[in-house]
């Protein structure tokens, strides 16, 4: 008890202080090219999947949050379900976009288009995608999704109207414009990290299961929980997803 | 010789025939076109698992074509196989007409085609895509200005004799007049050059377009070395089994010269295919035998299902056992026309060739049960075209066969003015 108000106590006042840290080196994110972390941050992931409840609230609220039209969807869960009755299991797993340190889809994209900032994350130009789809193909881990086109209704819906606020664009959907006929992926919500605000799936998470902050900081927390991302990584085993293809991926998973 | 035209030996009915399909092909290609622009890429059926679907297949089909026909002109210049200096303006043509169709099915395919130049202003040089794009249009000069020196005396004496479209072949000539002895051995000691540089860069532009795939790690069937080797072999069929149709039906060479060529290519065109079947075959065994599961996957998803019948139909079945049969044959290897047949059932072959190198082998997802992670068409797993893209692929197709029915009654491409130089007389 006294460990969690000790706790609770510091994450208070570190926490609060992480979260200014943030925002204070993401001065403003007007579109992919603008402002960068310094290269001491590294944002990741820890997921942990025994938290997951399979509820799709991140699917959810990164859709509602980027503005992403059907066939479009940056986080998605998948679904494993393994035995045979009564032994029977099932378990979930959020993918977001891996953020590797080595990508293929940036090694790959003709253009520039899509390239890794120096705080790790992956982001793209829409205005010169030529919407080729050679990251896609290249992706281990389907983590990018090219916008066909589609809408929810033949006659737009009020929250399709609102442009994205992806990469401080503010773009709106319209056809033949971008990001209509380009790829695109997670960002970890970086319009939301410029404000000093997390990831909306992360945010979102009922079971607590995404944790988010800075994985290159030896004392960095999760922004939203609060733990030592170091310290969840060594008290438990973890991994991550196709480590062998040696994408250095950013996101972890507990086991 | 006379200038009687070839195709007149076509029965009427089937010629009109041909050309009533050839325009509905254009029609078919204007539909699906219309509904390209209009809509985007909203009809069309790729997903998230299968990014590249039948155009990115045709696009490397139309490249290889070309690649494979351009290598044949080579073959008199650099390998002494003068049998073939025939062929060489009407191979030439052809490698540049099915470069043409590849870049317009590649621009179907891409989501913002008209930003294509941001590969020359923005070119990221770890990317295989972009050194195509840098070696797509050196190959393109080279076509053109090999195509240039094979034509230009022909055209220059055509102009003199007032023969033909003058004011085109004046044009195409860029104003030269020379036909002496000189000036031809001129153009010949530059096609050699050409012949050289254009054999590096051809091998080249097919071994990067292999690597586009073979780099692509996330897809298992694709990585590794073994498939820009399988791209390059497969083109030199595909030049083959092209060629080998081509000078069957349209050349107007004299009978003996044109049966030596047709069956000089078509010897080629099954020996190449044999080479591809040994390779398929090691890698089939590997695969079944090996059983590791994704390769496993990805073979049975070729082998089976609904590409099952595109491997052993297409592929396997008209793609090289019936050519394999009329070449070896004795009542058929030494007919023009049934050795022609087998070009044109090699040609059709190795469509179903680059459907099963490229399509197959993102049919399986790059996490199991990925399919059901989401609820929409896009994450669905399986591919199988839309209409809008057979609309465009067929398009494409009677397109190329108009461009190449203008070229044979446009330009001098009969090449039986070179029978006399191919025997070294």
């Amino acid at each position: 008890m006294k460990m969690k108000l000790t706790r609770r106590n510091f994450l208070k006042g570190s926490g609060a202080a992480c979260l200014t840290a943030a925002a204070s080196t993401l001065p403003g994110c007007s579109g992919v090219g603008g402002s960068e972390e310094a290269s001491d941050t590294r944002w990741g992931m820890i997921i942990d999947p025994r938290r997951c409840v399979g509820c799709r609230a991140c699917t959810v609220a990164c859709k509602a949050e980027n503005h992403t039209p059907p066939g479009v969807a940056y986080n998605v869960v998948l679904e494993e379900e393994r035995g045979s009755f009564p032994h029977v299991t099932r378990s979930y797993l959020t993918r977001p976009c891996m953020q590797c340190a080595r990508s293929s889809c940036t090694l790959v994209c003709p253009t520039k288009a899509t390239y890794k900032r120096s705080d790790g994350i992956t982001v793209i130009d829409y205005d010169k995608c030529i919407g080729c789809r050679y990251c896609i193909a290249a992706c281990p881990y389907g983590a990018r999704c090219f916008d066909y086109g589609h809408n929810y209704l033949a006659e737009l819906t009020p929250p399709e109207k609102q442009p994205s606020p992806e990469y401080g664009e503010n773009r709106q959907r319209a056809k033949g414009v971008s990001p209509m006929g380009n790829v695109r992926k997670c960002t970890f919500c970086l319009h939301r990290l410029a404000k000093g605000l997390n990831p909306a799936c992360a945010e979102t998470c009922i079971g607590h299961a995404i944790h988010f902050g800075n994985l290159a900081d030896p004392q960095g927390r999760c922004l939203i929980h609060g733990e030592s991302l170091q310290e969840l990584l060594v008290s438990r085993s973890s991994s991550r997803l196709k480590e062998e293809l040696g994408n250095e991926p950013s996101v972890y998973y507990l086991d | 010789m006379p200038r009687k035209n070839e195709t007149s030996r076509i029965p009427l009915p089937l010629r009109l025939a041909a050309y009533a399909l050839l325009v509905l092909g254009l029609l078919a290609g204007a539909a699906g076109l219309l509904e390209l622009v209009t809509d985007g890429h909203l009809h069309e059926n790729t997903t998230l698992h299968v990014p590249w679907g039948l155009w990115v297949a045709m696009y490397i089909f139309f490249l290889g074509l070309s690649a494979g026909a351009f290598l044949i002109t080579t073959l008199p210049y650099l390998f002494g196989v003068r049998r073939l200096e025939p062929i060489g303006p009407l191979a030439l043509v052809t490698s540049l007409v099915c470069l043409l169709l590849a870049g317009l099915l590649i621009m179907a395919d891409l989501g913002h085609p008209l930003r294509m130049y941001q590969v020359m202003l923005s070119m990221n040089l770890t990317s295989p895509m972009a050194w195509m794009g840098i070696l797509y249009s050196i190959y393109a000069v080279i076509i053109v200005s090999h195509l240039y020196l094979v034509l230009r005396p022909t055209m220059v004496a055509r102009v003199k004799e007032g023969t033909g479209p003058t004011a085109l072949y004046r044009l195409l000539a860029l104003r030269s007049r020379r036909t002496d002895a000189a000036s031809v051995a001129g153009d010949r000691r530059w096609l050699r050059r050409l012949s050289v540089m254009g054999i590096a860069v051809t091998v080249l532009v097919l071994g990067c377009e292999g690597s586009i795939f073979a780099v692509a790690k996330a897809r298992p069937h694709w990585f590794g070395g073994l498939f820009p080797l399988v791209i390059l072999i497969s083109a030199l069929a595909s030049g083959g089994a092209l060629m080998t149709f081509l000078t069957a039906i349209s050349t107007r060479l004299p009978a003996e010269e044109k049966q030596g060529i047709v069956r000089w290519l078509a010897v080629f065109m099954v020996s190449i295919l044999t080479l591809e079947m040994l390779i398929l075959g090691t890698e089939l065994f590997t695969a079944f035998y090996g059983g590791v599961e994704h390769e496993l996957h990805t073979w049975e998803a070729t082998v089976t299902g609904p590409y099952g019948l595109n491997f052993w139909g297409l592929q396997i079945g008209l793609g090289f056992m019936l050519p394999l049969l009329l070449v070896l044959s004795p009542g058929s290897r030494r007919s023009t026309t049934w050795l022609g047949l087998a070009g044109f059932l090699g040609v059709i072959g190795l469509i179903g060739t680059r459907i099963s190198l490229v399509i197959p082998a993102q049919l399986v997802p790059v996490f199991e049960g990925f399919g059901d992670a989401y609820k929409h068409m896009r994450f669905q797993e399986g591919y199988l075209p839309s209409t809008g893209e057979w609309l465009i692929t067929v398009g494409v197709f009677a397109l190329g066969c108009w461009l190449l029915l203008a070229a044979f009654r446009l330009l001098p491409l009969d090449g039986s003015h070179l029978v006399a130089q191919s025997k070294g007389v």
